[in-house]
C-alpha cells in the first residue's frame, strides 16, 4: 500500500520588540542571564501583565503580511503547565480567542504546481524562561535564565495542507521572507527567533481519514525541519507497515545522528481565561491603519520588478525575497544604474562579499551612494570591471569616495587611443603568428591580442577600445 | 495587638496634608506595601516580602493616610478562618481597614465588628500589587465605623491605574456627597435569597429591612429564581481560576520548601503538599478537578455566569437599590470545609460573581438584627453609600 503523509507546522516567532510583552524590560534574551527582569516576568505575586502596544502592532502586521484576517475580540489565557522554565505554571497564550484566523502561503511544489497552504490561526503568547543545563563538578545542576521569560511570541497554526518535507521547508522559507518584510521579526531558526514544530501523520494514499499525529520538536534550522519530517515519515510508514499503532507522541528531532527520539512530555491543561489581561478589541479603523502600514508585499514587489525593470521572474524573485536587497536595489536604479547592472554586480559581487565579511546590508559601509558611484563609473568607461571588482573590495575598508580611490590607486582605464596606439603597435610587432589568425578570420586570435594589450597597459585600458583599435589597424571585424 | 497584627508599621511617617491625613489604615498581607512580609496569610508565600506598594497603599499614603500595619488573614484571604479582620477597629487601632472581598468577607467582617463594611465594583480599584486568590471575583473591601471615612478612601483609591491595565476604560463614579429622597426611591429585595434562610433568619432578615420601610423607602419583592445558583457559579468557576492561578507557588523563591525531595518535580509537589492549608488545599484540588476532567462544567459555570450578570441587571434596573440578607453563622467558629464557606457566603457571594458594589451596615444600636446588605448596579457606588449615609444619618436623629 502506498502512503503519503499528513503534515501540519508550528511555527514561534520571536517579535523584534523594544521590550517583553507584558512589561518594560529589554527584550534581549541574548544578554547578560537575568539583567533583563522585573517583578511582572519573574511572575512575582502581585504583579501585573501590561500588555504592549507595539507586541500588539507587530503580531498584528504580521498577521496582516500573510494574509490573515485580524479578529475583532481576542483575549488571553492561562495555559497551565507545570515546568522550571515556568514558575509561574501557567504561560500567558491565546487559547481560545486568537488575533487572528485564515490567511495562507502560495508555494510551489516539487511538480511545479503552485500550491496554497493555508493558515489555521495565529495568536500571541509569552515566551517561557531558558533552561540551561551544567555540570557542577560531576553534579549536573540546571540554571534559570528569565532574560527570555515574557518575550513577545506569535506562534502560527497552519492547516495540515502539507504532504511532504519540501513543501514544510518552501513554506518556512516563504514565511520567513514575508515576516521579515512587514518588519516583524529575524525569523532566524539559527538564532532562535523562528521555532518550527511539525505534527505529522501517515494514511493510505487518497484517503481522506486524519491519523493519529506524532509532534516532533527541537529543529534549529529549515533544513533540519525537512529532515526530521522525511524521518519521522519513513519511521511511521515501516511502524505501520509491521502492523504497528501510531501512539500520540512527542519526538525531539536529534541532528547528530538524523534520527527522531521520543520525549517525555510535559504535563498540559486546557486553558482558562485570565481577567487580569484585558480583552483585546481591535477596531475596523485601528485595522485599516495597520493594513495601510503594510509594505508592498514580496510576490507584489517581485511582480513589479518584471514589469518596471525588466527583470525576468527568477531574478525578480531573489531581489524581492529579502527587503534590504530589494530597497537596496531600488535605490541603486534611483541612482542611476541600469537595473540589470544593478541586479548583476548585487547579487554576482555585492552579496557575495557581503556574505564573506558576515555583514548586512543595513549597516555596511558600502551604501547604495558609494556602490552607485562605482558601477556609473564602469558604465562611463572610466573604469574596466576588474578595476571595479577591486574598488569594491577597497570600499568595504574606507570610508574614501570611490572616485578618489580610484584615483588614488590608478585604476582610471586608459580610453586616450593615442597613448594606447604606440602598446598596440608593439604588441602587434611581437605577435605576429595572431595577427595573420586574425587576418585568416580567427576571431579567438582577437581576443589573445585583446590580452596581450591589456597586459602591455598594466591592466588599466579599456578593453572595448582596443578591440577597436585593434579592428581599425587589421581591418579584420571585432 | 500582636494577636491581630501581622505587621505594624512603628513609624507610619509623615503623613502630609492630604484628603486622608492622619486616618490610621490597617491592610491585610496580601496587599502589597514595599518590604512589608507578604504572605497572604499562606505558607506558601513564607518570607516573601512585597517589592512595591500596591496601587492602593501608594494612594493613600499621597493622600496622608497612615498604613498603620497588616492584620492577620485567612489563607489567602479565602473566608474568615483564623481572620483578625475588624478587630484593629474593634480595638481602636485603626480608623478603617481594607480587606479584600472574594466571596463577602469584607461584609461578613464588618458585621462581625459591627462596623460599616464595603465591597466596591469590580473594576474601580487598582488590582496591582494585591495578591488574591479569585481575579475575576475578588476586590479590595474597605471597613470603617464611619461612613465618611469609606467614601473618602473610595475617593482615593478608585480610578483607572497605569500599571492595572484590566480597568475597564471607564469613568469613577462622582462620589461628592449627594442627597437620598426614599420618597421616590425602590430597594427590592429577592425572595429567592432567603431560600437558605432559617423560619428564625428570615424574621430577622424582615425586621431589620423593616427599618427602610419606616425611612419611607418603597419595598419591592423581585424574583430571581436561579439566585441559588451564584455559590455553585462561585465555586467552581472561582475554584478553576484558583488552582489556576496559584500555579505560581512553588516554593523556590519565597514560601516554605519541604525537604528531602530527589528532584525539581518531587520538591514541587512536597513543597505544594506541605504550603497550603486543607480549605485552601481541597479548594485547588476542586478547581483541578473541573479544569482537567470536568471543564465542560466549568465552561457551563462561565455561561451560568453571564446569564445571572444579565438577570442582576434586570433587578437593579427595575429597582435602585437591593436589600439583602446577611448573617454571620458561624460567630467567630472556624468554618473548615468548602460547603462551609459557601453556605456561611451563601448571601453574599453573588456581588463577586456579578461585580457590583455591595454594602454592610451594621444594626442600629439596641437591636438585635443581623445589618443590613445593600447593593446596587455595577459602578453605582458613589449612590449606594450615599444610601448608607442617609441611613445612618436617619438613626442619629436626623431627616
Amino acid at each position: 500500500m502506498e502512503f503519503e503523509a499528513v503534515i501540519g507546522l508550528e511555527i514561534h516567532v520571536e517579535l523584534n520588540c523594544a521590550t517583553k510583552m507584558f512589561c518594560d524590560c529589554p527584550n534581549r534574551p541574548g544578554d547578560e542571564p537575568n539583567v533583563n527582569t522585573c517583578p511582572t516576568c519573574l511572575w512575582f505575586p502581585g504583579a501585573m501583565p501590561r500588555l504592549s502596544r507595539e507586541a500588539l502592532e507587530k503580531a498584528a502586521l504580521l498577521c496582516l503580511g500573510l494574509g490573515a484576517e485580524l479578529q475583532p475580540r481576542s483575549a488571553f489565557d492561562q495555559k497551565v503547565y507545570y515546568y522550571p522554565d515556568l514558575p509561574k505554571g501557567f504561560q500567558l497564550s491565546q487559547a481560545h480567542l486568537p488575533l487572528s484566523r485564515g490567511g495562507g502561503i502560495d508555494i510551489t511544489d516539487e511538480s511545479g504546481k503552485s500550491k496554497t497552504l493555508r493558515i489555521h490561526h495565529i495568536h500571541m503568547e509569552e515566551d517561557v524562561a531558558k533552561l540551561v543545563h551544567e555540570m557542577e563538578g560531576r553534579l549536573p545542576i540546571s540554571l534559570v535564565d528569565f532574560n527570555r521569560a515574557g518575550a513577545p511570541l506569535v506562534e502560527i497554526v497552519t492547516e495540515p495542507d502539507f504532504r511532504t518535507s519540501y513543501e514544510a521547508m518552501e513554506f518556512l522559507k516563504a514565511l520567513r521572507t514575508q515576516v521579515r518584510y512587514v518588519g516583524s521579526s529575524e525569523c532566524s531558526m539559527e538564532n532562535g527567533s523562528m521555532r518550527a514544530d511539525a505534527n505529522i501523520s501517515i494514511r493510505p494514499k487518497g484517503s481522506t481519514q486524519m491519523n493519529t499525529k506524532v509532534e516532533v520538536k527541537n529543529m534549529n534550522s529549515i533544513r533540519h525541519v525537512g529532515d526530521a519530517i522525511a524521518y519521522e515519515i519513513i519511521r511511521q510508514t515501516a511502524d505501520v507497515q509491521a502492523g504497528e499503532a501510531v501512539v500520540l507522541h512527542t519526538r525531539l528531532w536529534d541532528p547528530d545522528k538524523k534520527v527522531t527520539l521520543p520525549m517525555r512530555a510535559k504535563f498540559e491543561g486546557p486553558c482558562v481565561p485570565d481577567p487580569s489581561v484585558p480583552v483585546i478589541e481591535l477596531s475596523p479603523d485601528w485595522i485599516k491603519e495597520m493594513r495601510s502600514r503594510l509594505p508592498e508585499m514580496p510576490v507584489a514587489r517581485a511582480e513589479r520588478f518584471v514589469k518596471q525593470h525588466g527583470l525576468n521572474a527568477e531574478e525578480a524573485r531573489f531581489l524581492s525575497s529579502d527587503p534590504e536587497v530589494a530597497v537596496y536595489f531600488e535605490a541603486m536604479i534611483g541612482l542611476g544604474v541600469a537595473p540589470r547592472t544593478a541586479m548583476h554586480w548585487l547579487t554576482t559581487q555585492l552579496l557575495p562579499a557581503m556574505k564573506e565579511r558576515r555583514q548586512e546590508l543595513s549597516g555596511s559601509p558600502v551604501t547604495p551612494t558609494r556602490f552607485a558611484a562605482l558601477l556609473n563609473m564602469l558604465v562611463k568607461g572610466e573604469i574596466n570591471a576588474n578595476a571595479a571588482r577591486e574598488v569594491l573590495i577597497l570600499l568595504f575598508n574606507s570610508d574614501e569616495a570611490p572616485e578618489s580611490i580610484v584615483k588614488s590607486h590608478g585604476f582610471r582605464q586608459v580610453s586616450d587611443t593615442s597613448a594606447l596606439d604606440s602598446l598596440i603597435d608593439k604588441v602587434l610587432g611581437e605577435q605576429t603568428a595572431a595577427v595573420a589568425d586574425v587576418r585568416n578570420g580567427q576571431g579567438k586570435a582577437m581576443g589573445f591580442l585583446v590580452g596581450q594589450v591589456m597586459q602591455a597597459s598594466g591592466g588599466k585600458a579599456n578593453p572595448k577600445i582596443i578591440r577597436e583599435l585593434l579592428a581599425r589597424k587589421l581591418g579584420a571585424s571585432k | 495587638m500582636d494577636s491581630i497584627f501581622y505587621h505594624s508599621n512603628l513609624e507610619p511617617g509623615d503623613t502630609g496634608d492630604g484628603s486622608l491625613n492622619g486616618l490610621r489604615i490597617a491592610i491585610q498581607p496580601n496587599i502589597s506595601a514595599a518590604g512589608w512580609p507578604t504572605d497572604a496569610g499562606s505558607n506558601a508565600l513564607a518570607n516573601f516580602t512585597a517589592l512595591e506598594d500596591a496601587t492602593i497603599v501608594q494612594r493613600l499614603r499621597k493622600a496622608g493616610a497612615a498604613i498603620c500595619g497588616s492584620t492577620r488573614m485567612s489563607e489567602f484571604g479565602f473566608g474568615l478562618t483564623n481572620s483578625k479582620a475588624g478587630e484593629a477597629l474593634r480595638c481602636q487601632a485603626a480608623d478603617a481597614e481594607l480587606v479584600l472581598d472574594i466571596v463577602g468577607e469584607s461584609r461578613l467582617a464588618a458585621s462581625r465588628a459591627a462596623v460599616c463594611g464595603f465591597k466596591p465594583s469590580y473594576g474601580l480599584v487598582s488590582r496591582f500589587g494585591l495578591i488574591g486568590l479569585i481575579p475575576s471575583m475578588e476586590c479590595c473591601g474597605l471597613l470603617s465605623g464611619n461612613l465618611g471615612n469609606l467614601r473618602e478612601i473610595i475617593k482615593t483609591i478608585a480610578g483607572r491605574d497605569e500599571l492595572d491595565f484590566s480597568l475597564p476604560d471607564e469613568q469613577a463614579p462622582d462620589f461628592s456627597a449627594q442627597a437620598i429622597n426614599p420618597k421616590n426611591t425602590v430597594i427590592g429585595f429577592i425572595s429567592e435569597a432567603q431560600t437558605a434562610l432559617s423560619s428564625e433568619q428570615v424574621q430577622m432578615y424582615h425586621a431589620s429591612i423593616g427599618e427602610l420601610e419606616k425611612a419611607g423607602f418603597h419595598l419591592r419583592e423581585m424574583s430571581m429564581s436561579d439566585f441559588p445558583l451564584f455559590t455553585l457559579v462561585h465555586r467552581i468557576a472561582g475554584s478553576v481560576e484558583a488552582s489556576s492561578c496559584a500555579g505560581r507557588y512553588d516554593s523556590v523563591r519565597y514560601g516554605r520548601r519541604a525537604q528531602g525531595a530527589r528532584n525539581w518535580n518531587d520538591m514541587y509537589l512536597l513543597s505544594r503538599g506541605a504550603a497550603f492549608g486543607p480549605l485552601l488545599k481541597s479548594y485547588l484540588f476542586q478547581g483541578a478537578f473541573f479544569q482537567f476532567e470536568r471543564y465542560v462544567a466549568y465552561e457551563d459555570a462561565c455561561r451560568i455566569r453571564a446569564r445571572l450578570i444579565k438577570d442582576m441587571q434586570r433587578l437593579t434596573r427595575e429597582s435602585d437599590f437591593l436589600v439583602l440578607p446577611i448573617f454571620d453563622i458561624a460567630g467567630s467558629g472556624d468554618m473548615a470545609s468548602l460547603p462551609d464557606i459557601y453556605t456561611q457566603f451563601a448571601t453574599t457571594a453573588f456581588a463577586n460573581v456579578t461585580g457590583q458594589p455591595a454594602l454592610y451596615l451594621p444594626p442600629p444600636e439596641g437591636t438585635a438584627h443581623p445589618g443590613l446588605q445593600l447593593a446596587g448596579s455595577r459602578l453605582s457606588d458613589a449612590r449606594l453609600l450615599a444610601l448608607g449615609e442617609h441611613l445612618m444619618n436617619m438613626r442619629r436623629g436626623g431627616k
